[in-house]
């Protein structure tokens, strides 16, 4: 049967020819990196390919569709979320692959073209997070890609003409959703898979490289096919355990419809971004003098210099030797680049959202606004899903004012939804699912449903410092509302989130929480 | 390579030359076929004039009347409505907002004299009426900012810069304090126009006008 095959297409002997590579001094899970990075982007691509099935890219549509997929599809919340949590974990791996190679000074000659195919690979890659982040439009969504883009606009020279591009026109439309979709779906992946096939194909035209050690031909040479595969295939299983673990029980949060107009909602980058946040973030403790440099380099000079910095490397660090002891300097700076990387995503995560947190964006501390203000939250309509004031400010005074009127009905589930919607949705989500690491999902949370005493004393009280929901650590802050919102609206909303999505715990009277509040 | 036995024999000289002008060929069909589909892709990918505009209309009675009651210590955030086109979806009406101050243009002279000196120099008046309306963009990178009552201050939610009640810039990475835009009574009806700035430059520039 096989033999019939191979007489009329060769595919086994191809195969075979494909298998049958020396690996010097045998096979090791060092090697492994890069096939793991193979398979995260072929899980990208297969979840990515039923995504389209159901995700319309439009300023009207983007939104719904995401969410449909969350709620109605079937499955469809488990392959959105492998497809977030795929991206992190090819990005991760390749970033692991990256290090590997310029730790083992693999780039080195004759490998030169291979090491610039896969920075460019990297870029690639980084693109398509940065323009999938945009395509569910929710409120995350449409300021960090705006952002992204007022960053690209402020390049030098072809910066406004890049800005006018990646929009679509002068602003952020249904026309840039369509753009980055073309970019995110199309584009890049295409250019991802033939950048694979040509790393792939110089790889196998230069071999392995083998361990950073001068005297290569003294190596015993291994089997890729089973030994190097098997490992492989090993580290590709434990990462996609890893990834539906995550999916499972950390499921990708959607926030609030994008809306331009809200100024309150506090975006958070994807944590592969975060140590560019910090950078930006730090540049305001400068000196005034040094802010406008600082930031430029921050945004734009940096991380162009990095990249230009590793597309060099080969021919920059031209000693043929790749002992680990004669290459002081690319050690030490690529040991530094790390720390610092590490580091400022610490910081970024840590101090720039907490702190901002902190400075009562979010949450009644700043809920004083004027009477204009109130107005204009008000006509976005607590409670049809699609509200406008998502978080904090904006949305307290509303619902303390016209909207929910003295709470006479807000033991009412579409009350206390209303509540939710203005006040809550923007940290826990819309669908009650939280954010992973900062805010706790309500949907499936054993307190949201458990004692009403503590359930009220949260909410009156606010929550502060580390908690576990599911064997997840959540960090955020959660301000107090007592004062805020009346005890009929507390009872509303503790009763709107006890019986929605999965919950499925008994309603809470205004009695109770006054009487739980004394 | 059983296959590439025609190479064995060079052939004739006239064979020789019209491969040479049947691979010059191909190359030259080739590149038409590139350069004629290059044309056109890249040129369906430039915006179109119309594909975002906005038209910001002039303020209602009510509008005008919020703007009205901003203080000097309380800056009101007035909404009004913008004719916007959004791609292929046409034109609607949807909402903008300005956050509108009242203040004195001596006192703005002092507190901001960049912006009626220098690069920063807006060609309008800072302060029309007794107020500045400032854009809605923080002129960092463009996220919208919030108005904190508790503390007197705007502050960005995106990277978190801060600016007093008269737009200075006091703290986070911004470059410049808050932007106003033009404010004008032009024959009883108050209209604000629309300019956007480029962002994260300590200078004014100019990327669109209304």
């Amino acid at each position: 049967m096989l033999t019939w095959l191979d007489q009329r297409t060769g595919i086994v002997s191809a195969t075979k020819g494909f298998l049958t590579e020396d690996v010097p001094g045998g096979a090791s899970y060092w090697y492994a990196f890069g096939s793991a990075t193979v398979f995260a982007m072929i899980l990208q691509i297969a979840t990515g390919i039923f995504l389209t099935f159901y995700y319309s890219p439009s300023s009207s549509t983007a939104w719904e569709s995401t969410k449909y997929i969350i709620e109605k599809v079937p499955a469809g919340h488990f392959v959105l979320s492998l497809h977030y949590w795929g991206a992190s974990a090819m990005i991760a791996l390749m970033a692991m692959h990256l290090l590997q190679v310029l730790l083992w000074g693999a780039y080195k000659k004759p490998r030169e073209l291979q090491w610039i195919v896969g920075v460019i690979l990297f870029i690639v890659t980084l693109v398509l997070g940065l323009t999938g982040y945009l395509l569910p439009w929710d409120l995350n969504a449409l300021l960090a890609s705006t952002v992204a883009i007022r960053i690209a606009g402020n390049a030098p020279i072809l910066g406004p003409a890049v800005l006018h591009f990646l929009q679509g026109g002068d602003g952020i439309t249904t026309l840039t959703i369509n753009r980055f979709f073309g970019i995110h779906v199309w584009l890049m992946p295409a250019a991802l898979v033939a950048l694979v096939a040509a790393h792939l194909s110089i790889f196998r035209w230069n071999g392995p490289a083998g361990p950073p050690i001068d005297e290569a031909p003294k190596l015993k040479p291994g089997r890729f096919w089973p030994d190097q595969m098997f490992m492989d295939t090993v580290l590709s299983f434990g990462i996609f355990v890893l990834i539906v673990a995550l999916s499972t029980f950390a499921p990708v949060p959607l926030d609030d419809k994008a809306d331009p107009n809200n100024s309150t909602f506090v975006p958070y980058p994807a944590w592969y971004f975060m140590a560019l946040y910090a950078l930006v973030d730090l540049v305001g403790a400068l000196p005034p003098a040094l802010v406008q440099a600082a930031s430029l380099f921050a945004t734009i000079i940096g991380p162009t210099l990095l990249v230009v910095l590793l597309i060099v490397l080969p021919f920059v660090d031209r000693n043929p030797s790749r002992r680990l002891s004669r290459r002081p300097w690319v050690l030490g700076l690529t040991a530094l680049t790390m720390v610092a990387a590490i580091g400022l995503s610490w910081y970024g995560q840590n101090n720039v959202v907490n702190g901002q947190l902190a400075h009562n964006i979010i949450g009644p501390g700043a809920a004083s606004l004027p009477a204009s203000t109130a107005a204009t939250s008000s006509e976005a309509g607590p409670g049809n899903g699609t509200t406008t004031a998502a978080a904090g400010t904006t949305a307290v005074t509303t619902s303390g004012g016209g909207s929910n009127p003295g709470g006479s009905s807000a033991a009412g589930s579409a009350a206390g939804q209303a509540t939710f919607t203005a006040n809550c949705s923007g940290c826990h989500g819309a669908t009650g699912q939280g954010q992973p690491g900062v805010f706790p999902p309500l949907d499936g949370n054993p307190v949201v449903v458990g004692d009403k005493t503590t359930v009220i004393h949260i909410l009156d009280n606010g929550l502060n410092g580390k908690i576990s929901v599911h064997g997840t650590t959540y960090n955020g802050v959660m301000p107090p509302w007592k004062g805020t919102l009346t005890n009929a609206q507390i009872a509303g909303v503790l009763t709107y989130i006890r019986s929605a999505w999965t919950n499925k715990g008994t309603p809470i009277t205004e009695a109770e929480v006054a009487a739980a509040s004394k | 390579m059983g296959h590439a036995e025609a190479y064995t024999d060079p052939g004739t000289p006239q064979e020789q030359s019209r491969r040479t002008f049947m691979a010059q060929a191909t190359i030259a069909l080739g590149g038409v076929i590139g350069i004629s589909l290059a044309i056109p892709l890249v040129t369906s990918l430039i915006p179109a004039a119309d594909a975002s505009n906005q038209e910001w209309s002039p303020l209602t009675a009510d509008e005008l009347a919020t703007l009205k009651k901003a203080t000097d210590s309380t800056p009101l955030k007035v909404t009004f409505s913008v004719h916007e086109t959004n791609g292929y979806f046409g034109a609607s009406d949807s909402d903008q907002f300005v956050w509108a101050v009242r203040v004195s243009d001596e006192e703005m002279q002092k507190a901001r004299p960049e912006l009626y000196a220098g690069s920063a120099k807006l060609p309008y008046p800072v302060v029309n009426m007794g107020f500045t309306v400032f854009s809605p963009l923080c002129p960092h990178l463009g996220c919208r900012y919030a108005y904190l009552e508790a503390q007197k201050k705007f502050l960005c939610p995106c990277h978190g810069s801060e600016y007093s009640l008269l737009g200075v810039h006091e703290a986070g990475p911004a470059l410049r304090g808050l932007d106003p835009l033009p404010l004008r009574d032009y024959e009883g009806k108050v209209e604000i126009s629309w300019i956007l700035y480029q962002a994260n430059t300590p200078a004014h520039v100019v990327i669109q006008v209304g």
